[in-house]
């Protein structure tokens, strides 16, 4: 327990936090826009020309558990990303400031260190996940009574992406930590985090686009596997046709996060501190 | 070690080393090394750069793990000490705070995690005369506060045994003497003191006790005055006179060792200095100065190291 308040008093006492809110901000905001004007189109069946066989799936985002479930959890795009690089940094800056000596001297065991940085770390991110919660839960309200969709606070639908959204927010700490490990150093670790995260979520997406076109529809279970679509996945309201079912992009992220973790405290109990 | 058991040295802050071995890739960094420092005295841990002086002090603090050996303070090994602060205070290279945060909470993150009272913090930076600094962030402390910082950190527990690499680096001379100053008093409070360096004029001011390596072996170990005066080559009489000539003749008839620094000065060894001067008189050669050179731990420093320095 002293190691976890430790690394909170870590955190607390540099700028990283505020500096990371800072840019979270916008890019919710940015977020809310886009969503929006989805919402919008969809609720007014101004999707243009949808073909016959993906009739089902329009059908499915323009429910209102989903619509409403895509709103308030508005911003996890950018928001997972944001709290994956705080993982990250939560490691790295005691590579980049030789500050890792100094820790591991206070607490040669190191597994209760990294463990008590995993809390640290995961208290973080909750905190931006009940900040973005929060913010949403002012404004999803709005956009949905202006699309006749109605707020939809008394279904269980959306309480329950809230609350997987916040899983998905503890779950990217937990793997930029491990992240962090591998690579010792913070831009190297950070350009990584930032590509992975991306690249992997649009190439990904294109690339199973494609194998899907050409091997069938089975190919979409496989977007299931890519840790940023398996996120986005498990905060949908409602079950996609042709899509892997909510539950299972949880148990990936979960087995990410798990083998992100062991990894990290593996790693960093052999390695030598010169 | 919860098993109840003691060691003969729990308690008492001694340090023992015994056959610790670090093989890098390309390199034996530490060889085989054994040592023990006792507290109460300050000891110089010396060698040469790249004597492996850094890789066993970090080996000793369960930061490096040998690849043979082991090293124990009062008798456990560091990752076995129940509480490491209040035993062991260190001060290592390449070890800093974090630029952004202020000198006060970097020690308030240490005591938090050792489970010290706040309070510690501001007492140690008190100790080390930071306290005006305290609200600064670390990237605007100058050199000589940064190693200030890093004693108040070492001094947070109170510990019975300190360990600092090369503390003197980039100090000024006010600082190396505050440093000076602060150690001895450490030791004399019966405190265990191990100081590495590679400068070796000021340890000869600062050590009761010198551990010298070279190339990751032991190369002498024991109190200063007797590793200097057990130098092969004791000492060398300096002699100055203007019939250099005729002097170096008679001396070598002594089968003495004379060499001249070709300014007049006769370097001497193998007699001593009444010889010298009864071998003058006998001579009727004049001298104008004649003395005896002891060796400085410098001198026996290169000597002992010497060969085996070469960059590795
Ligand atoms: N992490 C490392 N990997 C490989 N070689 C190392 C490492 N750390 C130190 N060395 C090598 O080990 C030797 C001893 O280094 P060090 O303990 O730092 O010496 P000192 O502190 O006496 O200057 C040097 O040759 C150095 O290059
Ligand atoms: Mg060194």
């Amino acid at each position: 327990m002293n190691l976890v308040r430790s690394e909170l008093l870590k955190i607390r006492t540099t700028n990283t936090w505020w500096v990371f809110a800072l840019i979270t901000v916008p890019l919710w905001g940015l977020a809310l826009l886009f969503n929006w004007l989805q919402t919008e189109a969809l609720t007014s069946g101004n999707m243009g020309e949808v073909p016959a066989d993906q009739a089902d799936q329009v059908q499915a985002v323009s429910s209102a558990d989903s619509l409403a479930a895509n709103l308030y959890t508005n911003g996890q795009f950018f928001g997972l990303l944001i709290v994956m690089l705080l993982g990250i940094v939560v490691v790295t800056s005691e590579f980049f400031h030789q500050t890792v000596t100094t820790t591991f001297l206070t607490a040669p065991h190191r597994t209760a260190v990294m463990v008590a940085k995993l809390a640290a770390a995961g208290t973080l991110a909750l905190l931006f996940w009940v900040g973005t919660t929060l913010l949403n839960l002012v404004f999803a309200p709005l956009i949905l009574s202006a699309t006749d969709v109605g707020a939809q606070l008394g279904s269980g639908a959306v309480w329950r992406a809230v609350a997987l959204n916040g899983l998905a927010y503890l779950l990217w700490s937990v793997l930029g930590v491990g992240l962090g490990v591998l690579i010792r150093s913070q831009i190297g670790a950070t350009v990584t985090g930032i590509l992975l995260y991306l690249g992997g979520a649009i190439g990904a997406a294109i690339a199973i686009g494609l194998l899907a076109a050409k091997f069938g529809d089975w190919i979409n279970q496989l977007q299931l596997l890519v840790p940023s679509l398996a996120s986005s996945l498990m905060v949908s309201g409602a079950d996609i046709p042709g899509n892997p079912p909510r539950w299972a992009g949880a148990a990936v992220l979960i087995g990410y996060a798990v083998v992100a973790g062991v990894i990290g405290v593996l790693t960093i109990r052999r390695r030598d501190i010169s | 070690m919860s098993d109840g058991q003691t060691s003969p040295n729990a308690g008492t802050g001694q340090i023992v080393v015994s056959g610790l071995t670090k093989e890098y890739k390309n390199v034996r960094a530490v060889d085989n090394l054994s040592f023990t420092v006792q507290p109460g005295r300050v000891t110089g841990f010396l060698g040469p750069n790249g004597a492996g002086k850094t890789t066993t002090l970090r080996m000793l603090l369960n930061l490096v793990t040998p690849t043979a050996g082991e090293a124990t303070i009062g008798g456990h090994r560091y990752a076995d000490l129940a509480d490491p602060l209040r035993t062991v205070g260190a001060v290592l290279e390449a070890s800093s705070a974090h630029k952004g945060r202020t000198g006060i909470n970097h020690l308030r993150v240490i005591c938090a995690a050792a489970g010290l009272p706040r309070e510690r913090a501001d007492e140690a930076l008190a100790l080390v005369g930071l306290t005006p600094a305290a609200k600064r962030k670390f990237k605007g402390y100058s050199l000589g506060m940064k190693q200030r910082l890093g004693i108040a950190a070492a001094m947070l527990g109170n510990p019975r045994v300190l360990i600092l690499d090369e503390p003197a680096n980039g100090l000024d001379p006010e600082g190396i003497r505050w440093m000076r100053g602060f150690l001895k008093g450490l030791a004399a409070e019966g405190r265990t003191v191990l100081v590495s360096s590679h400068l070796l004029s000021e340890m000869q001011l600062l050590a009761d006790d010198v551990v010298i390596i070279a190339a990751g072996k032991l190369v002498r170990q024991g109190p200063v005055e007797q590793v200097m005066s057990s130098m092969t080559h004791g000492s060398r009489i300096r002699v100055r006179t203007p019939q250099a000539d005729e002097l170096t003749a008679a001396l070598r008839e002594q089968s003495a060792t004379v060499d001249t620094d070709g300014h007049g000065v006769l370097l001497v060894a193998g007699v001593d200095a009444p010889t010298v001067g009864r071998v003058a008189l006998a001579a009727k050669v004049e001298l104008h100065e004649l003395t005896t050179e002891r060796p400085d731990l410098e001198g026996v420093f290169l000597e002992l190291t010497a060969g085996k320095a070469e960059i590795r």
